[in-house]
């Protein structure tokens, strides 16, 4: 029994860390309608600044989340601004081909400047726990579900209570009305992705803290992401979270299985997807399309 | 015994009923003209018949054997050719092309080689009157053209009942008087038609019956200069607008 | 009668002809100098290792290019997990002959068969879907697939399976060429029957195909089923070819994204669009990629060569000889009008 309440917790742990890669990967695909294939990249991007700031002045992880986010944020706005914005109005499979290719883009750089090596971030705190009995709740993996239930109400604060969230919203709904009520179009666009991007690096942030990092490590979060968003609904803050989540929940107490090992991470992703897709396409809390 | 049978057909979206209980027959020779107001469920009667929605209760009957629940192209075979109210041609196809492309797929017996529908598509189109333009790519014509295109594509399937989706929508006095004389002709040569119209003077002008839908609803149904006086549909739908018309002719 | 190709320019369609038959002849004769037979009567050699390389990997994509095509292009399911479809054809072969010891030959033909039947089960939920729901799945499929041989440990798990090594250059880019011979041969049989233009309706508008009477689920799924078949050969082939596979080597997502770009930049939707996309964009990568060191600067510069592409023509090389626009300064302003913010 308290495994299996072990494997609950270390599921909502886990899936605090999809809430938080998600919500970037999820605000960009229902305001730009884009499925934004280098957000894995993006996350890694995140991942990298904090692990530099680690080993060169022994920043604490949680406390270089906030520069994580202004550097991907800036970066997010360059890429959109200069070049996903060319193809925004292209049909879907351009959008899916330019950032996929960005991915490898990203990725390369990354073994430029960070080699292929395994950097991870290792901090005093890092192998301690709360035990409770035989329930053991590591701190870092709390600490990563706590800034990822921050993250979410920032979010939901953005969209709803400021001037440029409504706008963001606007541009989502309609994007020749909000332009012709005065929407700066190319702007809120960059600025979604900003934002989005700037929510990866901070997911990233947390992903250094209990995974040994490579350039493409990157790559099956943003497969998650998308299970994530199909399994939550897209439109909603409140969807993802939910839906990460769950994620997190079926992929331990899958992996659990005695059938099943760890090596089949992806494949679970997939069927999870597919399942919904086809099932219950808008999600578990999505709105009805 | 009828061609087309409807029974109680009911079909929901979320909280709405966008058909309740409709029942009505066609029977062959039939010019019957279905008028109501926006979201009266016209379109949705339509998407009902051809398949494209499921019945969420009732049934459809095509001489006398069910075709609910069929695939959107067994009905087609059937005989029963529909054109979209918002047209939707294949884009990149010529007007021709288009047109073949029913005469290749909606026959119900033996199948046409791509040569013979093209043939097939030259008859069509002259007798829609778009003759001189079938080698026109589609996205180079106008709106009413595009409408008509819609019915030569129904009309290649050769169907016995043809449901015609506001055909005559943004047409102007002149257009609309050419796409009457279509309907007759499509008429003559022995097709069923159903026909959903805003325009009355369509209505009157061909239909032999006319049928109101008002809330999913059935409200009245009879000979068009009938319904168009009855009070309840006045009140229902033409009210202010026909009202208006009316004054006006008078002063 | 809907085959673009058709509608080019006479002149232009003659030129292309020749030019075609004679890269053709030459790569069909070519090879046939580096035979003993032809060494000894003095011939010069026109081919060596790095051709035969080079060239069986160009139409290993002609073949992969020419499949996606029938699905992404044709029926416009943009499918990224085709990929998937190669990578069976290449298991099926590899475990047949490595585990079973079977013949090659026997096992090749078993390659198209398995893949297809795999299509044909994930190919009715998953072409309800559309647009990205449709891409993100089949994405899901490839990186499933993969993970799952990764994980079978008949299937050699994360070692790989190994074949024993057969030595000939001629006979894999023989087998490759037929294959892509086959893939668009069946590409342009398709265009002219009834079938293909079934595919172009649903690629155009679903729903106004279904009422005029195409069947849209067995058509879509068809389509799907003969792609994979025609991916599982050029697995099978490249199995053997390379006498060794592993999940990395024969799943991977990026090739799948390189059989698009190839269909896409070449004219999807066309019979001969694949195979110039595929020729031109192989070459182009082999190239980048010269060294081992430089694979890194190789991945950024075709990076970016591809993003220039994809952002100034979406809509294929083909366009440009379509009659309706000429490569110009003006149509890229144009493109760039249409589809930016």
């Amino acid at each position: 029994m308290s495994q299996f309440i072990q494997q609950v917790i270390l599921g909502l742990l886990l899936g605090g860390v999809y809430v938080a890669v998600a919500l970037g990967f999820s605000l960009v695909w229902g305001i730009l309608n884009i499925v934004n294939l280098a957000h894995g990249a993006l996350v890694i991007v995140g991942a990298y600044v904090t692990w530099a700031l680690f080993t060169r002045w022994h920043i604490d992880p949680f406390l270089s989340l906030p520069v994580d986010a202004l550097v991907l944020f800036v970066i997010g706005y360059a890429l959109q601004r200069g070049v996903i914005n060319r193809l925004i109005r292209a049909p879907l499979l351009f959008t899916f081909l330019l950032t996929f290719r960005l991915n490898l883009v990203i990725v390369s750089l990354l073994l430029l400047i960070f080699t292929a090596d395994f950097r991870s971030v290792t901090t005093t705190y890092s192998g301690s726990g709360l035990e409770l009995g035989n329930v053991i709740i590591p701190y870092i993996r709390v600490g990563g579900l706590a800034v990822a239930l921050v993250l979410a109400g920032i979010l939901w604060a953005i969209l709803n209570r400021t001037r440029i969230g409504a706008a963001i919203l606007a541009v989502g709904a309609d994007r020749d009305a909000a332009q012709l009520v005065g929407v700066d179009l190319r702007h809120i666009y960059a600025l979604t992705f900003a934002i989005g991007a700037a929510f990866a690096g901070v997911a990233g942030g947390i992903i250094s803290t209990f995974q040994s990092i490579t350039p493409t490590a990157g790559d099956p979060y943003t497969l998650q992401a998308f299970a994530v968003v199909i399994l939550g609904g897209l439109g909603r803050v409140s969807a993802t979270v939910a839906g990460g989540l769950a994620f997190g929940l079926i992929e331990v107490l899958g992996q659990s299985a005695p059938w099943l090992g760890s090596g089949y991470a992806n494949a679970i992703a997939f069927v999870v997807l597919v399942v919904v897709l086809v099932v219950r396409p808008r999600g578990l809390l999505g709105r009805l399309a | 015994m009828s061609l087309l049978a409807l029974s109680d057909v009911s079909k929901r979206f979320g909280g709405v009923n966008a058909l309740a209980d409709v029942s009505f027959a066609v029977e062959p020779g039939d010019v019957l003209g279905i008028i109501g107001p926006n979201g009266a469920g016209k379109t949705t009667l339509l998407n009902c018949i051809s398949g494209l929605y499921h019945l969420d209760r009732g049934d459809i009957r095509w001489e006398s054997a069910s075709i609910r629940g069929l695939a959107p192209h067994r009905i087609a075979r059937l005989g029963i050719g529909r054109t979209f109210q918002i047209v939707r041609p294949f884009p990149s196809m010529t007007v021709r092309e288009n047109t073949a492309m029913g005469a290749l797929f909606g026959r119900p017996g033996a199948r046409l080689q791509p040569g013979a529908a093209l043939s097939e598509a030259d008859t069509v189109l002259d007798l829609v009157g778009l003759g001189e333009k079938r080698h026109y790519p589609v996205l180079r014509l106008t709106v009413p053209d595009r409408k008509r295109l819609e019915v030569a594509r129904a009309l290649a399937m050769r169907p016995r009942l043809l449901l015609l989706d506001e055909v005559m929508a943004g047409l102007n006095q002149v257009e609309i008087e050419q796409a009457l004389e279509m309907v007759r002709r499509v008429r003559d040569s022995g097709v069923t038609i159903v026909l959903i119209e805003h325009v009355m003077k369509v209505i009157v002008g061909v239909c032999k019956r006319a049928l109101v839908l008002n809330f999913g609803r059935i409200l009245v149904e009879g000979p068009p200069a009938d319904v168009l006086k009855d009070r309840r549909v006045i009140e229902a739908y033409l009210g202010q607008r026909y009202a208006r018309e009316q004054e006006r002719k008078e002063t | 009668m809907i085959a673009r190709e058709d509608r080019l320019p006479p002149r232009l369609r003659r030129s292309i002809f020749a030019v075609t038959m004679v890269a053709l002849a030459y790569v069909i004769l070519a090879p046939l100098t580096s035979i003993d037979a032809a060494q000894q009567a003095g011939l010069p050699l026109l081919t060596d290792k790095v051709w035969f390389r080079i060239v069986t990997t160009v139409l290993m994509f002609v073949v992969l290019a020419s499949a996606w095509n029938i699905v992404g292009g044709l029926t416009g399911y943009a499918s990224f997990g085709n990929i998937a479809f190669f990578g069976l054809g290449a298991y099926t072969v590899g475990a047949l002959v490595a585990n079973r010891g079977w013949p090659f030959g026997l096992a090749l033909l078993v390659a198209p068969i398995v893949p297809a039947l795999f299509a044909l089960v994930i190919g009715l939920p998953l072409l309800r879907l559309r647009g990205h729901y449709f891409a993100v799945a089949t994405l899901g499929v490839g990186v499933a697939t993969g993970e799952v041989v990764n994980n079978v440990g008949p299937l050699g798990a994360s070692t790989g399976l190994f074949l024993p090594i057969v030595r000939s250059d001629l006979l894999f880019f023989y087998l490759m060429l037929a294959a892509a011979g086959l893939a668009v041969l069946t590409t342009w049989v398709i265009l002219r029957t009834r079938f293909g233009y079934g595919l172009l309706a649903i690629r155009e508008n679903e729903e106004a195909a279904a009422v005029i009477g195409v069947n849209t689920n067995f058509y879509k799924v068809a389509a799907f089923c003969i792609a994979a078949a025609l991916s599982g050969i050029a697995g099978g082939i490249f199995a053997q070819w390379n006498s060794f596979i592993n999940q990395e080597l024969v799943f991977a997502v990026s090739d799948n994204v390189q059989m698009i770009l190839m269909a896409v930049l070449g004219g999807a939707g066309t019979a001969l669009g694949p195979v110039a996309g595929a020729v031109v964009l192989e070459l182009i990568i082999q190239t980048l990629a010269g060294g081992g060191s430089g694979s890194v600067y190789s991945q950024i510069g075709l990076g970016i060569l591809l993003a220039v592409c994809v952002i100034f023509i979406p809509r294929g090389v083909i366009d440009f000889f379509g009659g309706r626009s000429k490569l110009s300064l003006r149509y890229f302003r144009q493109t760039l009008r249409e589809t930016s913010a």
